[in-house]
């Protein structure tokens, strides 16, 4: 096609970020509530991560909050419905077989607010969710609309695995990720990052100990990544 | 009619359930306003489809490229010379009141004089086998994706129907469009243009971007300069655009030349139009043609235009504002259906058999004060098709909308959208009233 609009290549990069956002969601709930089997963690840690307040009853009312709440804005199915809000007005970049994928990935996490035992019912979603991205490689051909979902996904998932507390070498690998993938923005788009704030992430995520220390810097630096002000040329 | 295989037809219903998960699974979905309120709602699929035999669709075919030729005749004459309102064949009232006819096209000439490149036109199939065309649509006509994509479903779930039976492929129908488009471009790219995703029919728009491969725009991603129309993109560049295909409402197109309060158009665009700058599909101001009024004319325009006798019928139609038609109105008004010119959609429809006494009189007044407001129909014995409805066969209204695509050739797609009433008492098939639809297919032997 060869044209994209701003309000396209905006929907794009949000439409990579809420898929990330939903899948990592998923999948630290599903981590968080295997280990709350034996008690060994209380929800609590998890909402810190994201300064949340305790305003749950218990982990049952958290983990449904947080899976299916559509009011809760750091749901699972809040995110994906926002994935879904940015994809359907993107059809024709994507396709509508990666599009079909983020519609059953919906009616998946609905049947299973039904369902006795929600993590079994939410499994298919992992399966789900790798087709959406297969399909997205398989059937975009312009490497700049995939390369802007690419970076929405990746500074999700950046963003998510430091306040999350993930281990070094993931983010690290992460952010490696996300730096092959803003090399390939051409100049002058607004997916061109600001050299100041790379410098920052360079800096922090370059040592283990830094990560450690400055993990709140760095989600500070993520945040303003594509500020206007500064761009790169 | 056709003879349908049985235990085809019994693959295809067995598979409904499935069919219809498919369709929502790929978002087959319309839009639609209830108490100021949006919703997406699935559009209902039945698995019997409509089937039209070779040597019917043949004549069908031909009927509808000579309807939507003389139309296209007409488009041209009425924004130039006027010949046929000079000519006594239809009366300028005709012209001149239709909320359709846009002053502000006069003299306009799009590129090789096609007005209608996608023309969407309703028929119903009679008892005694006859078609009747209902209605012209060549402003923005919508339901092609629908069969389209729920082609490529039903070859999924009942295979066997196809392997069996000699079906006409439908699914070139993307092909089609863009060769339509292109033949209207005048130089630059294809771009589709929506109101967005709360329009009615955003799926359609999104759907035939993606299969035309053109962009799919907004009004704030568009702009004129020099009368040219471009894409602005988000590297701060701009794309020129050759053909437009619009799918808002001419009124809404320009608000430098239409409604000024217009929020989703493009200021200018009917100077780059004018210009010869970019192609618009369809043309604004078709609206004229396909007046519920002008309907009445077009088995004369083609006899006018083209000298030939119309292939397909018009339904028997009365014009109130003829004193003769207008006594008979008012004598067989419990026995006609009502049209007001001015809506769409299936509103302003009334069925004289379902009003009272005192309404009827009601009515027959307001036909009297307003005569150019309605035209009277008889009620045609509509051939009622079969559907699933909780597991049982039964039988319903449908009607059939074509659609016909005007390029180098004009083209009949052969399949189109057939809608149903799911109401036993019903008539009226629009999806915007819960109507469903079904496949078409048209057998190459």
């Amino acid at each position: 096609m060869g044209t994209i609009s701003l309000e396209h290549s905006d929907r794009l990069y949000w439409l990579g970020r809420y898929t990330e956002r939903f899948f990592t969601t998923l999948k630290a709930l599903g981590n968080l509530y295997d280990s709350m089997l034996e008690e060994k963690h209380g929800y609590q840690d998890y909402l810190d991560c994201f300064g949340l307040a305790d305003t749950y009853s218990d982990s049952r009312e958290f983990i449904r909050s947080f899976l299916f709440d559509m009011q809760n804005p750091n749901s699972a199915a809040y995110s994906l419905e926002r994935a879904y809000d940015n994809g359907i007005v993107l059809r024709e970049e994507i396709s509508t077989s990666s599009l079909s994928f983020l519609q059953m990935a919906k009616d998946t996490l609905s049947k299973a607010r039904q369902s006795d035992n929600i993590r079994m019912s939410l499994l298919p979603l992992e399966d789900t969710l790798y087709s959406f991205w297969g399909c997205i490689n398989e059937h975009i051909f312009d490497d700049e609309i995939r390369n802007i979902i690419y970076i929405g996904k990746t500074v999700e998932r950046l963003d998510l695995y430091i306040r999350l507390k993930y281990p070094f070498a993931q983010v690290e690998k992460e952010f490696i990720r996300l730096c092959k993938n803003l090399n390939r923005v051409p100049k002058g788009t607004p997916y061109r990052y600001s050299t100041k704030y790379l410098s920052t992430l360079v800096e922090i995520l370059g040592t283990e100990s830094n990560y450690q220390n400055e993990s709140l810097q760095a989600t500070a630096a993520l945040a303003h990544l594509f500020e206007p002000a500064e761009v790169s040329l | 009619m056709v003879q349908f295989q049985e235990r085809q037809f019994m693959q295809a219903v067995g598979n409904a359930g499935e069919i219809n998960e498919l369709l929502r699974r790929y978002g087959v979905k319309f839009g639609i306003y209830k108490n100021g309120v949006f919703h997406e709602q699935f559009f209902p699929f039945d698995p019997i489809p409509r089937v039209i035999s070779a040597v019917d669709f043949a004549s069908i075919e031909k009927g509808l490229v000579q309807r939507v030729n003389a139309l296209n005749e007409f488009l041209f004459d009425i924004y130039h010379e006027k010949h046929i309102v000079h000519d006594g064949v239809i009366p300028e009232d005709f012209i001149y009141i239709s909320k359709g006819y846009l002053a502000e096209c006069e003299g306009i000439t799009p590129k090789n004089k096609i007005y209608s490149h996608i023309s969407g036109i309703d028929l119903v199939q009679a008892k005694d086998g006859e078609w009747y065309i209902l209605e012209d649509n060549l402003r923005i006509p919508s339901g092609a994706s629908y069969p389209l994509i729920a082609r490529e479903l039903t070859r999924i779930a009942a295979p066997q129907a196809f392997k069996e039976n000699k079906i006409v492929d439908n699914r070139g129908y993307a092909e089609l469009l863009k060769e339509t488009m292109e033949y209207a471009n005048c130089g630059g790219i294809r771009a589709i243009l929506t109101p967005g995703r709360y329009n009615a029919a955003y799926f359609e728009h999104s759907y035939l971007a993606e299969l035309t491969g053109s962009v799919l725009v907004q009004n704030d991603e568009l702009f004129v300069e020099d009368n040219i129309l471009y894409h602005r993109t988000y590297s701060g560049g701009k794309t020129r655009i050759g053909v437009l295909y619009r799918r808002i409402s001419d009124e809404y197109l320009d608000p430098l030349t239409f409604l000024p309060e217009s929020l989703i158009g493009i200021p200018n665009l009917m100077e780059a139009y004018r210009s010869g700058n970019v192609g618009i599909v369809n043309a604004p101001g078709n609206g004229v043609a396909d007046d519920k009024g002008i309907y009445y004319f077009v088995p004369k325009m083609i006899k006018y235009y083209l000298g030939e006798e119309p292939i397909l019928k018009n339904a028997p139609t009365y014009l109130p504002f003829y004193e003769e038609d207008r006594q008979y109105v008012m004598d067989k008004l419990e026995k006609l259906v009502i049209k007001d010119v001015s809506e769409a959609g299936g509103y302003g429809v009334v069925f004289g058999s379902d009003l009272t006494k005192d309404k009827l009189e009601g009515f027959r007044k307001t036909i009297a004060a307003e005569p150019r407001r309605f035209i009277a129909q008889e009620v045609i014995d509509f051939l009622d098709l079969p559907i699933v409805d909780n597991g049982e066969t039964v039988m319903r209204k449908a009607d059939l909308r074509a659609f016909v695509l005007s390029g180098e050739k004009t083209k009949v797609w052969a399949s189109g959208l057939t809608r149903f009433s799911r109401n036993p008492d019903s008539f009226v098939v629009n999806s915007s009233q819960g109507g469903g639809f079904k496949d078409t297919w048209v057998l190459s032997r």
